[in-house]
């Protein structure tokens, strides 16, 4: 318990608490098995992208191009369901292997050819979507595939399947994180690059897997994009890579790399996906929702920064109980 | 016993300028100053020692308006006065050198001089007045600069000066230098300490706060000595000597300063041939043996560090070859080195060591991770297990198991870095400068370190500015310059000056 009370999920975790208190006693439409369960499909694609988002923040990298790559790999899925024929069971892995070797390629020029994360995946951002738009002439792909929007929709003992996902991909990158070299690894060149190298770990391959996981949540989420719709399209996942990068930020993760939890994204992105609506429910106009999530991220990071001083108020006020 | 007393004041009769009395500042969990006074006179060194988080720095950021105490008086002349910033500090006529350099790397020197108070002249810059009033301050301090020079492109010891130059440029009665020669030679010390004494005779006080005792023997007029937030000693420097304050500051006797052990054997373990690199390495042989500490004497940019970085697979060879245990090795990355069992305690420990996200065990840990690695997975069973073992073997702060490594002190932190090699079961230990910004404790226990990793066989090679130090701890001594070795002797055939002479060249 002492262990829980200090563990960096507790801050943003009540914090989504709070918001999801607040917005229940908002409205009586909140708290119903409907809209939950569509809580749980809205936040299933920016969770599994911010999955990888998170990850390559860790390194202390960034990834801008995760919409973009959606886009271009919605495109490639509908192309190889429509055109080629090519029954699921291989297109979806097919797509899957090929975002992983997307971000091996953002991996390759930011850890190899040392440009900066920032510039690579900006660039990605712009050119994936381009390539997305040279399939079909630019138009969206229909009616892929009778059975793929199950892949969404459906559920298992009335869970739906977006939810599964959710967790068994979260559950395996909580454990691949803490259980494995690879994941303290990542901690390690996030936290201190020339400290990683001179304790021999290779820091170019360890960000380059950083962007593989990135590449393949990419992937994750353009294939649950693309079944939700049952198409591909190559306005797909636009502006989902800010959305990514502010759940992991309003979850808590570090910016400068090499701190925070996998969890942190979860987190964050439920905050977001609560904010968004209970404010839907209450029929705040749209824009109105932006500027709140702009705020929110704010407050999250402000709180996050301050959380020395806070904690040290917080010492003061209730100094009948002080550690240390 | 010191030579202070004929210079011991032009002004039989010198004004106390500032005065801190009973000051005390208490932090979170810790008392930092407790009741601390202290009387700065005009025309005097005033030493200020003590071990790491004895308060020192909070003292000093007392006086330099950082922050303020929860009690107690500052007085500037007699006076009661606040200092409510630094800048409040700074027209109140007191300049700080801190220990963390506070310049701007992509600024020129003239700039990061005048940082913050950039003359204006008709609503813009004035540029001219700035150069040649950085001119003359750099005059003042005899540094050939170029007030144009870009502060990144200066050696380390060139922006200690830049930083001392900034001090007093403002043209302050009380200059406070924080560790001023850490990262300094030893003619830049001498340099220093001439200015210092300069600005002395000029009627400005000077508080300094070093840990380097022989130095701040030779330079103060005045020494309190700081231990756990108190003052425990205030002389004159004529009444006190080195073991007096090693005594004070660590708190019971130290028979022996370096307590060294000689486990030097005949069989070779680590064995250089020629070895060149691009990085200015030129021909170097030596053979280390297990148990021996081979102690590498020099200057800064002598090689001593492009020696460690060729060995340690930083810069690969060019030529030449390298063997450990008789083996030839390849080293093309310090992953190869680590494997091949040798292992670098970096200079910079802050840059190139820790990882202040992580806490101590996985510090410890991060070398070689198979030692905890069970069935393909990490065990932070063992992880736990495995750490606690190195901190009871070492004696590190038993906060470093489940503490930032950040809260731990400098000696903790050196500690933490070796701990990591002997996880990774290396048996070359290079160590740069390893008791750099550590006090006198600390330092001995690193002594102790190096001589419980030559009594296991493992060999170290030692990098370090401390002479006494490198004289004192080493087994055999090479001298290095321009890259390469120009001479190796039994250490107990070295003395101080002859490494001062091939030093300061």
């Amino acid at each position: 318990m002492k262990k829980f009370l200090k563990s960096p999920l507790i801050g943003p975790l009540s914090a989504m608490i709070l918001v999801f208190l607040i917005v229940a006693f908002s409205t009586d439409r909140f708290l119903t098995v409907n809209n939950l369960s569509n809580i749980a499909l809205q936040v299933s694609v920016v969770a599994l992208v911010a999955i990888g988002s998170t990850v390559v923040i860790f390194t202390g990298g960034i990834d801008l191009s995760p919409g973009a790559m959606i886009a271009l790999l919605s495109m490639i899925l509908a192309s190889l369901i429509k055109f080629v024929g090519l029954p699921l069971v291989i297109a979806i892995p097919l797509v899957i292997f090929i975002g992983g070797l997307l971000g091996a390629f953002n991996g390759f020029l930011t850890a190899y050819m040392r440009i900066p994360a920032f510039i690579t995946t900006l660039a990605g951002l712009s050119a994936y979507r381009g390539i997305a738009f040279m399939f079909n002439d630019g138009s969206p792909i229909f009616s892929l595939h009778p059975f793929l929007d199950t892949l969404f929709y459906g559920s298992f003992y009335s869970i739906p399947l977006p939810l599964i996902y959710v967790v068994v991909l979260y559950s395996l990158a909580v454990w691949g994180m803490k259980y494995t070299q690879t994941g303290r690894k990542i901690y390690a060149v996030g936290g201190n690059p020339s400290a990683a190298k001179l304790s021999g770990i290779n820091v170019n391959r360890i960000q380059l897997i950083a962007f593989v996981i990135a590449g393949l949540a990419a992937a994750f989420g353009a294939i649950l994009l693309a079944s939700r719709l049952n198409s591909g399209s190559p306005n797909y996942g636009v502006g989902i890579e800010l959305q990514a990068i502010a759940a992991a930020v309003i979850g808590g993760a570090s910016l400068a790399g090499g701190r925070g939890h996998v969890l942190n994204a979860l987190i964050g992105a439920l905050t977001i996906v609560i904010v968004q609506n209970g404010l839907n429910l209450n029929a705040v106009p749209t824009s109105m929702q932006s500027v709140t999530i702009g705020v929110i991220i704010l407050i999250a990071v402000g709180i996050d920064m301050w959380r020395n001083e806070i904690g040290y108020s917080l010492q003061k006020l209730f100094s009948f109980k002080k550690p240390l | 016993m010191m030579t202070n007393t004929q210079e011991s004041f032009t002004n039989s009769n010198p004004e106390l300028l500032w005065e801190l009395c009973n000051i005390t500042k208490k932090f979170p969990g810790v008392l930092a100053n407790n009741n601390i006074s202290l009387k700065l006179f005009a025309g005097e060194i005033h030493g200020l020692m003590g071990g790491n988080g004895c308060g020192k720095s909070t003292l000093i950021k007392s006086l330099a308006g950082t922050h303020s105490p929860d009690s107690g008086q500052i007085k500037l002349r007699q006076n009661i006065i606040s200092l409510d910033s630094p800048t409040d500090a700074r027209q109140k006529g007191v300049a700080t050198v801190f220990q963390e350099f506070s310049l701007i790397p992509t600024l020129t020197v003239a700039e990061n001089i005048f940082l913050g108070r950039l003359p204006v002249k008709n609503g813009q810059i004035d540029w001219q007045k700035i150069h040649a009033d950085a001119k003359s301050v750099l005059d003042k301090l005899e540094l050939k600069l170029s007030t144009y020079a870009i502060v990144s492109e200066l050696s380390v010891a060139e922006q200690q000066l830049v930083e001392i130059a900034k001090a007093i440029a403002t043209d302050a009665q009380l200059i406070i230098l924080d560790e001023p020669t850490a990262a300094l030679g030893l003619t830049e010390i001498k340099h220093l300490h001439t200015i210092l004494r300069r600005m002395k005779s000029q009627g400005r006080a000077i508080l300094y706060v070093s840990h380097r005792l022989d130095e701040v023997v030779e330079i103060v007029d005045a020494i309190t000595v700081l231990k756990d937030g108190e003052v425990v000693s205030d002389a004159e420097s004529s009444e006190v000597d080195i073991d007096f304050i090693v005594r004070t500051m660590i708190g019971d006797d130290v028979d022996e300063h370096y307590p060294k052990q000689c486990n030097k054997t005949n069989t070779p373990l680590l064995e250089l041939k020629s070895i060149q690199t691009h990085k200015g390495v030129n021909n170097v042989s030596f053979t280390l043996h297990k148990g021996e500490v081979l102690g590498l004497g020099g200057v800064m940019g002598s090689g001593r560090t492009e020696i460690l970085n060729a060995i340690f697979g930083i810069d690969p060879l060019i030529q030449g070859e390298m063997k450990i245990n008789g083996k030839l090795i390849n080293a093309q990355c310090p992953k190869d080195s680590i494997d091949s069992g040798i292992a670098l305690v970096p200079e910079n420990r802050k840059f190139d060591g820790l990882f202040f996200n992580f806490e101590g065990p996985e510090n410890i840990t991060i070398a070689d991770l198979n030692t905890i690695t069970q069935k393909g997975l990490l065990s932070p069973h063992k992880e736990q297990s495995l750490s606690q073992s190195f901190i009871e073997r070492l004696q590190i702060s038993s906060a470093a198991i489940n503490k930032k490594v950040g809260l731990l002190s400098g000696g903790n932190q050196q500690k933490i870095i070796i701990a990591r090699w002997l996880n990774a079961h290396s048996e070359v230990f290079l160590l740069d400068e390893p008791t750099q910004g550590i006090d006198v404790g600390a330092k001995v226990a690193v002594y102790e370190l190096i001589n419980h990793l030559t009594s296991q066989n493992k060999a170290v090679i030692l990098v370090s500015s401390d002479h006494d130090e490198l004289i004192a701890m080493s087994d055999s001594i090479a001298i290095t310059q321009d890259g390469t070795i120009t001479d190796l002797l039994p250490a107990s055939q070295v003395s101080k000056a002859d490494l001062a002479n091939t030093t300061s060249h």
